[in-house]
């Protein structure tokens, strides 16, 4: 309790929970501001010298943009520089060969947005379909749309036809496994740091002389980690809320789905879009993120625990440090190892390895386990708990015996011989 | 109270502790001395369960010494330690949660200790906002918020000014008084002959000496004897003649001197006196007993020209 108020209660905690999300939702606000509009409207001139668009454009949703056609060349730096044209933000330059070399330069004079460039080339492509279609096909324009769709060439498993697999779900999945070794890394030096700090300005003497020391670092390792769930939870509501918010209020034609692929946006972005919100259950998966999550910190405490108990100086700490940073990098490695090799043994292997597991479990969890094999979930579940429950028990040993020592090298004979004393 | 038994422990090859039993009474102010690396700190730990022995046991009130006892046990450690960004008040409460106690017991504890050191002003102030003697008197208060039965202090008065060391000793009586036992290692011998009632020398981890201060300083008494008189110096030396040797001599003033006086063959201390009187006029004369400091420097270089 004492480190969870300690924590909890401090400036930095208050300040990092606040300023965080909001610096996650500016970033956010800009990514897309930048994307949306500059301008409310702007006017393009179309220059078309032999008149293949016939002084006609394909109607848009978006009344934004404002076409006027002209039907003499223009010379970039009369269009740049000259009186007549200022009026216009951008120029389209329609040459003689379009319809065959499909090549179109658009002079602006700010750099549109990337919805506004969208909305050109949709607009400016869908009159060419039209004049395509017209000219040396006798299908209508929608006829001729649905043949110049690309190929789809979905891969699907042999074993499971109906299986509802993605490399982008994947790499969701990986995605969270990477935010869980984020939280697991940065509280877990917020363990270290504590103990050693405990350890250094000697107050833990009297602490074990009143507490076991297996209680100490226990109740060090979950006060860290609830403070942790709740900076994560503060984090996720002021986030959602946000987005929320932007979505409703200032975005409210950037996110909707429906909005994108009338604009023209590719299948894969699309396949994305519906993969966030149609696809990946994140209710089921939250929660398992969260069983990972807290296991998983619980498996990796007990190491940073152990650590910062065990080294004399600083500079010891440093040393064994990295190779632990080195099983949590391995760790990341073997989700994204999953996500290219699924079935092989080792991606086997990796699913149950207690180090391995919380990430190569939320990539299998968002890709979707084969009918059947759900249990394998809890069973990898069930080696992490296990695993805990062993690690924190020998970190235990190596926390009582290590923490009073001061001033001593680390050596790998002193662990063992630590190891063994109960 | 507590019945130390045959305590070893080992590390590795080297004997912290080798078969040492103490026992402390109810009550009492026990002192635990010996050079440093003797094992004192190692059986400190023992008792406070930090650190479990190879053989012996501890005994608490007669039963075996067990984690619960621990709340009836105050610990002040040698090396002094607070958290820095906590204030006072809360190091009274988070120590004293530790130990069993209610926000209100701790409350009225801390109003107690800090109106009598009179550091009301320090409640709300954080540990790095205080000179290292404030924290150390913050430690000593957490070490006793809860009225343990039995108090260790691993050197209590090191850090101390003189006037906080004659505070901390006041305030150990008391604590005797009403019935505490105390169990203080320190190399301050000074302190030890004030306050302590019984003491143990521990030396190269096996417990060499142990009683009373006073029948210790008298069991090793030398037969000699300070004399503060007035007259001349001269007339001192010639009355003291071949019975008696002049060990050392303070000058008080022009004509007043202690002179420490060592007695040869069968004299006694009437015979000095016999001899004095008449030659010098006397105003005081009483026995000097080894000090605790002597005594401690004697029994260990007794003891290393034994190992040698």
């Amino acid at each position: 309790m004492r480190e969870l108020r300690e924590r909890i209660g401090s400036r930095s905690f208050v300040v990092m929970a606040l300023v965080g999300p909001i610096l996650v939702l500016s970033l956010t606000y800009l990514l897309f501001a930048i994307g949306e509009n500059k301008q409310q409207s702007w006017k393009v001139l179309i220059s078309d010298p032999r008149g293949i668009m016939e002084n006609k454009i394909m109607p848009g949703e978006d009344k934004s943009i404002q076409y006027s056609f002209v039907s003499d060349y223009i010379e970039i730096a009369d269009f740049a520089s000259g009186k007549t044209y200022q009026d216009f933000d951008a120029m389209v330059e329609v040459n003689e060969k379009i319809i065959t070399n499909k090549l179109s330069f658009v002079f602006y004079r700010e750099k549109p947005s990337l919805n506004m460039t969208i909305n050109i080339r949709y607009q400016i492509e869908r009159r060419l379909e039209e004049i395509l279609a017209a000219k040396f096909t006798k299908l209508s324009a929608n006829d001729f749309r649905k043949i110049k769709q690309p190929l789809q060439m979905p891969f699907k498993n042999a074993y499971d036809p109906t299986e509802q697999s993605s490399d982008l779900a994947g790499w969701v999945g990986l995605f969270f496994g990477a935010v869980i070794f984020v939280f697991i890394f940065l509280f877990g030096m917020t363990i270290l740091r504590s103990v050693s700090r405990e350890k250094s300005n000697r107050i833990v003497e009297i602490l074990v002389a009143t507490v076991h020391p297996r209680a100490l670092m226990l109740g060090k390792i979950i006060g860290v980690g609830l403070s942790a769930f709740i900076q994560f939870f503060v984090w996720a509501v002021i986030i959602s809320f946000g987005l929320y918010l932007m979505r409703e209020t200032v975005f409210v034609n950037g996110y909707d789905p429906a909005n994108l692929a009338q604009n023209g946006t590719s299948v894969a972005y699309n396949e994305f879009v519906e993969l966030i919100f149609e696809r990946i259950q994140f209710s089921s998966m939250i929660g398992y993120f969260l069983l990972f999550f807290a296991v998983g910190y619980l498996f990796y405490g007990a190491f940073f625990a152990a650590l910062g108990a065990v080294t004399g100086s600083e500079s010891d700490g440093q040393q064994f440090l990295l190779p632990l940073i080195a099983l949590l990098l391995f760790a990341l490695y073997s989700g994204y190892y999953v996500l290219n090799n699924p079935e092989t043994q080792l991606a086997q292997l990796y699913h149950y390895l207690p180090f391995t597991a919380p990430v190569v479990v939320m990539v299998k969890l968002a890709v979707g386990y084969p009918e059947g094999e759900g249990y394998q979930l809890f069973i990898s579940l069930l080696i992490l708990l296990v695993s805990a429950f062993a690690v924190l028990s020998l970190a235990g040993r190596l926390y009582k015996n290590g923490i009073l020592q001061f001033g001593h090298s680390v050596r790998l004979k002193q662990l063992f011989q630590w190891l063994k004393m109960k | 109270m507590l019945e130390i038994q045959q305590i070893t422990k080992r590390y590795q090859r080297k004997a912290a502790l080798d078969d040492v039993s103490l026992s402390l009474k109810t009550g009492e102010i026990f002192g635990l001395l010996g050079p440093n690396g003797a094992g004192k700190t190692t059986l400190i730990r023992v008792i406070n369960r930090i650190i479990e022995p190879d053989h012996g046991t501890v005994r608490f009130k007669g039963d075996l010494l067990k984690q619960k006892h621990l709340i009836h046990i105050g610990y002040l450690p040698e090396e002094r330690g607070l958290y820095k960004n906590m204030t006072v008040e809360a190091h009274a409460f988070f120590f004293g949660a530790l130990r069993g106690m209610t926000k209100s017991d701790i409350k009225q504890a801390l109003d107690y200790w800090l109106n009598r050191f009179d550091i009301q002003s320090w409640r709300k102030k954080r540990i790095d906002e205080l000179s290292k003697g404030m924290a150390q008197k913050v430690q000593f208060i957490c070490a006793v918020l809860h009225e343990p039965e039995l108090l260790i202090l691993d050197e209590p008065f090191s850090g101390f000014d003189p006037v906080n060391v004659e505070l901390i000793k006041q305030e150990l009586v008391e604590m005797k008084a009403k019935g505490k036992t105390i169990l203080i290692s320190t190399h301050n011998m000074r302190s030890v002959e004030e306050i302590c009632d019984r003491v143990a020398l521990i030396h190269q981890s096996k417990k060499i000496m142990e009683g009373r201060v006073s029948e210790l300083q008298e069991s090793a008494r030398v037969g000699e004897y300070a004399v503060k008189f007035r007259g001349t110096m001269i007339a001192f030396v010639n009355a003291l003649w071949t019975g008696f040797e002049l060990i050392d001599k303070e000058i008080l003033g022009d004509d007043r001197f202690v002179a420490r006086v060592k007695m040869r063959g069968d004299n006694q201390f009437e015979d000095l006196l016999k001899v004095l009187i008449g030659t010098v006029k006397i105003e005081a004369a009483w026995e000097v007993l080894p000090s605790m400091q002597e005594l401690f420097i004697n029994a260990v270089s007794v003891k290393e020209e034994i190992g040698k």
